[in-house]
């Protein structure tokens, strides 16, 4: 037959063919190795990409606490409904269904319905978990989330009740993709200590390079006080999750590579039971005089660690999480006496009297013999100019003008017996007025303080008269006489202020990385000449506060000596005139302990507003010290 | 076996064939099930519906074509061959008639059988390779006539015209580079395949010179655009210069780009699939592209099924598949070698030919060295036709082994 093979040509290109198809197969084979092992990462790199999303999850905020552990200022959870996109997607459909309108829809139309129908959804399942509160975003929050950020959750209802995480836990089950879950909210319990701490901020993620994240949970970080100082060691490490999303962007599955830790906590020299007492004495002598606006210092005069330290008005730190509101922004901005000035560190006030105690110790320290009397005629005239005396003319000695606050005795010290303008000037800059302590260093003012340059050139003996009674160039802070008082007190150490103590671990468990600020650092200590200087002031101030005529009496405890030295400075400006009244003390007198200083804006005088104020807080450290005491016991 | 013995010579039956296509069908199954068991079309739908059990029944419905297929001898079922083919092309040409064939996705390429459907187009492959092969059986000094060659090219020309109009350009473009092929192991004269083949390079070049270049106002004819741009995706061409052109607003720009980056999605996607497999893969079902919808889920389990399996089981397991195919088609060459006349030796190079170009444009438009055509893999691709039509091809390629004379 003719269907018989004529080889061998017929072979040959049978051969040939499946040549060529071997070659072929070769080559899908090279192929797939070039894809799928040579330059296989490239394509595991563009799928992460597509379909793996990373979160920003901000850590725990550290606690700042008070020297006995108390919370002042601490993140506590707090209870967010989320909606679980993903899982609501076929409720999603299945309303869109019920709801389409039998026309068609133009593409805006359909786009709008999609909007209501998915917030319809949400709404209703919300209704079913039978809470007292309701749905917390509009449907308009809810697309812009649904569009930008669908593989998170979106948070439904924020601030969850206790009643309502109990009913939702009981009802939850009625529902599909919702969760309850907890996040962190900055809290400050006491109000006090608003001007201390600062607040906080929405996190500003362009200002710093980080890794580049897909999408960032909102964080906070410290905007003033000592939330902004320790804001890297408060802030701890943010974490990571990893979203895995699929074509649409709907989640589908998440895991936490980087977990976050937690910031370390601030622990300071406060005491919150002082800190608080001290604020209501402060606000209670403020409603008493009808004044607004003033501060007081609590500090331990043997190391400068400041037990509290309060300024009113205050603002509420609490409301700038999540985000404080333009309104009340407007007010805090606006209002005067302004909420916001930290007034124990951040204004400058005319010290008036509280003063002579430095122009007294530099008088005394120039061979001032303070036993020798002086007649006050009751007003001292410089030129054309006569400074008036709040004290009775007469015979006065150093401590009864002290005492008295006779100012005609010190400028005559000054300006006649030729104890001025150097001397105190050089005094005044022993204890560093006009320099900042360096407490606060965002919330601080030097002051003013003349140098000796600026009092021997066109320097007057008006000048000086002023000078001495801590009227015309000279201003200082509350802090800045604390310090001056502590100092008085402690036989003549000026210490750095302290209000942090340590930074430590947020697990109790874990010392190595304490970081400790040293206790009792010395600044510098007064050059005295003659050893009974420092005496004689304080038992003048003691004479202040316990013996007749002494303009501080109304501080004055039974069975417990404090020395002070009121202050009432005169504030003239055009159209306003008002006084700025202090009161600066330490006690007890046999083995100092505390320096209190209260200063109050537009009080009456320093004896009648702010002793009665600094005598409230000098209570409340008794008491305490005697509980303490029988609680050691 | 007994049974068997009695019915077919079952000794003869070629057991490396079997294994390799028990094989193929077991990657079927697993990576069906794998590519639709996440998708919502059919997660809700009963057990019968469901993809990898259609796939089952394809299967079994396949295998027993095949077997039926095997009970007599080949030159015997070849006599039926032009009728056959005639059928086919009754039905090419019914399927284009709007009401009788089904319009899909822009094409008419199917009937609707109700509980399934039909693409005449597969089982025309099959009965173009028979056809052809009867054809070329002739005595081989037949051929040196031109007249008798052109009638071959006709017969090729005709289903590839027919199938062209649905439009199906993948499928109707395997049948002529198959009846190529089929040409040549016939022993068509070397002049004259030097012509056709030169001939058919030439059209290509001009067709696609013609496709990219000819302002679209100067054509009387246009192919259709999607096919166009699946060219323009294929060679990289840039949208926005071709669509745009150089005095383009940005919105044209833009919109071009979008197309661009629409039309080249799934190819991107599919490269993605099979590279991000690595060298061992993710493991069955858990292929994220698949999973995720980003390999899309229309195209997962028939076209693009090799990127499924590409990613789940890594080179390893698509090192394996094509391994398989291999061996099927070292069978079939084998077969053709040892074949002791004309008709089997150019069916089994055709079915051979046949499967060769499907695995390799199929498996190539995954790591794009081929552009992306609406083929499916044999056997592995979800779809009854195409199983079913191949299955019974390699039930003839196993009656050529069954039934061809030994030395």
């Amino acid at each position: 037959m003719d269907n018989s093979l004529d080889k061998p040509k017929t072979d040959k290109r049978v051969y040939v063919t499946g040549a060529a198809i071997g070659i072929g197969i070769t080559l899908l084979l090279i192929g797939l190795w070039y894809v799928q092992v040579a330059t296989a990462l490239v394509y595991i790199n563009d799928q992460e990409i597509q379909s793996m999303r990373t979160v920003r999850i901000p850590a725990v905020r550290g606690s700042i606490l008070d020297k006995h552990g108390r919370p002042i200022a601490q993140d506590i959870p707090t209870f967010v409904v989320n909606a679980y996109l993903e899982e609501l997607r076929p409720h999603f459909r299945e309303e869109w269904k019920r709801s389409r309108p039998a026309k068609s829809l133009s593409a805006a139309e359909s786009r709008q319905l999609e909007i209501q129908v998915r917030h319809r959804v949400v709404k209703r399942f919300i209704e079913m978990l039978q809470l007292d509160q309701q749905i917390a975003i509009s449907p308009n929050k809810m697309e812009s989330h649904f569009t930008n950020q669908r593989a998170l959750p979106l948070p439904v209802i924020t601030g969850l009740s206790i009643t309502n995480v109990a009913r939702f836990a009981e009802n939850s089950w009625k529902v599909p993709g919702l969760e309850l879950e907890a996040t962190p909210k900055r809290m400050y319990p006491s109000p006090s200590t608003a001007h201390l701490t600062g607040h906080l901020k929405r996190y500003n993620y362009q200002a710093k390079e980080e890794l580049p994240y897909n999408y960032r949970l909102p964080d906070y970080s410290g905007k003033v006080g000592l939330e902004k100082m320790f804001d890297q060691y408060l802030c701890g490490q943010p974490g990571t999750r990893a979203v895995q999303v699929n074509n649409l962007g709907y989640r589908q599955g998440e895991s936490t590579p980087v977990t976050s830790q937690p910031g370390s906590n601030v622990v300071l020299t406060l005491d919150m039971t002082i800190q608080n007492a001290t604020m209501n004495a402060l606000e209670k002598g403020l409603k008493k005089c009808g004044a607004k606006a003033g501060s007081a210092i609590v500090m331990d005069v043997n190391s400068g660690d400041i037990t509290a330290m309060v300024s009113a008005p205050v603002f509420d730190p609490n409301k700038f999480t999540p985000g404080i509101s333009h309104a009340l922004w407007n007010q805090y901005l606006t209002n005067r006496p302004s909420p916001l000035l930290f007034r124990a560190t951040q204004e400058r006030y005319p010290p008036g009297s509280i003063f002579k105690i430095i122009s007294g110790l530099a008088a005394l320290e120039n061979g001032l013999n303070p036993k020798k009397l002086i007649e006050s005629t009751g007003s001292f005239r410089i030129g054309k100019r006569s400074i008036k005396d709040t004290a009775s003319p007469g015979m006065y000695d150093f401590k009864r003008a002290f005492k008295k606050s006779s100012n005609y005795y010190f400028i005559h010290q000054a300006v006649v017996e030729g104890h001025g303008k150097e001397h105190i000037v050089q005094m005044g800059k022993q204890f560093h007025l006009g320099e900042k302590t360096g407490l606060l260093p965002e919330q601080e003012t030097a002051g003013q303080f003349p140098s000796i340059k600026r009092v021997r050139d066109g320097w007057s003996e008006g000048d000086t008269a002023n000078l001495c009674i801590g009227q015309g160039e000279i201003t200082v802070t509350p802090l800045q006489m604390a310090l001056m008082t502590s100092a008085i007190a402690n036989g003549g150490t000026i210490y750095h202020p302290r209000v942090v103590d340590r930074i430590q671990s947020p697990n109790p468990n874990i010392k190595e990385n304490t970081i400790r600020f040293r206790r009792a650092q010395k600044r510098s200590q007064l050059l005295i000449k003659r050893t009974d200087s420092l005496k004689i002031i304080r038992e003048a101030m003691f004479a202040d506060v316990a013996e007749e005529e002494g303009t501080g009496q109304p501080a004055m405890i039974p069975d417990y000596n404090i020395c002070g030295k009121t202050g009432t400075a005169e504030v003239k400006k055009p159209g306003d005139f008002h006084k700025i009244t202090w009161f600066v003390s330490f006690g007890p007198f046999e083995k100092p302990k505390y320096a209190v200083v209260v200063m109050v804006e537009r009080g009456v005088s320093g004896g009648k507003t702010c002793a009665p104020i600094a005598k409230e807080i000098y209570e409340v450290l008794i008491d305490q010290k005697r509980n303490g005491s029988l609680a050691g016991k | 076996m007994n049974f068997l013995t009695q019915i077919l010579p079952w000794n003869r039956v070629d057991k490396v064939l079997l294994i390799a296509l028990f094989g193929l069908m077991t990657f079927g199954l697993l990576f069906v099930y794998s590519a639709t068991y996440n998708n919502e079309l059919f997660s809700s739908s009963t057990l019968i519906k469901q993809p990898y059990f259609k796939q089952g029944i394809f299967y079994l419905a396949g295998v027993t074509i095949a077997f039926v297929l095997c009970l007599k001898d080949y030159n015997q079922i070849a006599r039926w061959a032009y009728v056959f083919y005639w059928l086919n092309i009754t039905m090419l040409t019914l399927v284009l008639i709007p009401g009788i064939g089904s319009m899909r996705y822009g094409a008419r390429r199917w009937f609707d059988l109700g509980f399934t459907q039909f693409q005449p187009s597969e089982m025309a492959k099959v009965a173009f390779v028979l056809a052809l092969a009867q054809f070329l059986s002739r005595p081989r000094r037949e051929l040196s006539d031109s007249r008798v060659l052109l009638k071959g090219i006709g017969l090729a020309m005709l289903p590839f015209a027919l199938i062209l109009m649905e439009p199906d350009l993948g499928t109707s473009l395997m049948i002529l580079p198959t009846g190529l092929v089929m040409m040549y192991v016939a022993g068509a004269p070397w002049g004259f395949m030097k012509k056709l083949v030169g001939g058919a390079t030439i059209l290509t070049v001009l067709a696609l010179a013609y496709v990219f270049f000819v302002p679209n106002e100067w054509k009387p004819i246009r192919l259709p655009d999607h096919q166009k741009r699946r060219l323009m995706v294929y060679f990289g061409v840039d949208y926005a210069k071709h669509y745009a052109g150089p005095n383009a607003t940005n919105t044209e720009i833009s919109r071009a780009r979008a197309l661009q980056k629409q039309d080249s999605y799934n190819v991107v996607q599919a490269m993605i699939s099979v590279g991000s497999g690595g060298l061992t893969g993710k493991g069955w079902k858990n292929g994220i592209q698949n999973t995720y919808g980003y390999l899309p889920r229309g195209v997962a389990h028939n076209d693009f099924i090799f990127s499924v399996i590409a990613e789940e089981s890594g080179f390893i397991g698509s090192t394996a598949v094509i391994l398989l195919y291999g061996t099927i088609i070292a069978v079939g060459i084998r077969t053709a070698i040892r074949s002791r006349d004309r008709l089997g030796r150019i069916l089994a190079m055709g079915v051979v030919t046949m499967m060769f170009f499907h695995v390799f444009v199929n498996i190539g438009m995954n790591i794009r060295m081929v552009p992306v055509t609406g083929l499916p893999l044999p056997l592995l691709s979800s779809g009854g036709s195409s199983v079913i039509c191949s299955l019974a091809a390699l039930g003839l390629l196993q009656n050529i082994k069954l039934y061809q004379k030994t030395i």
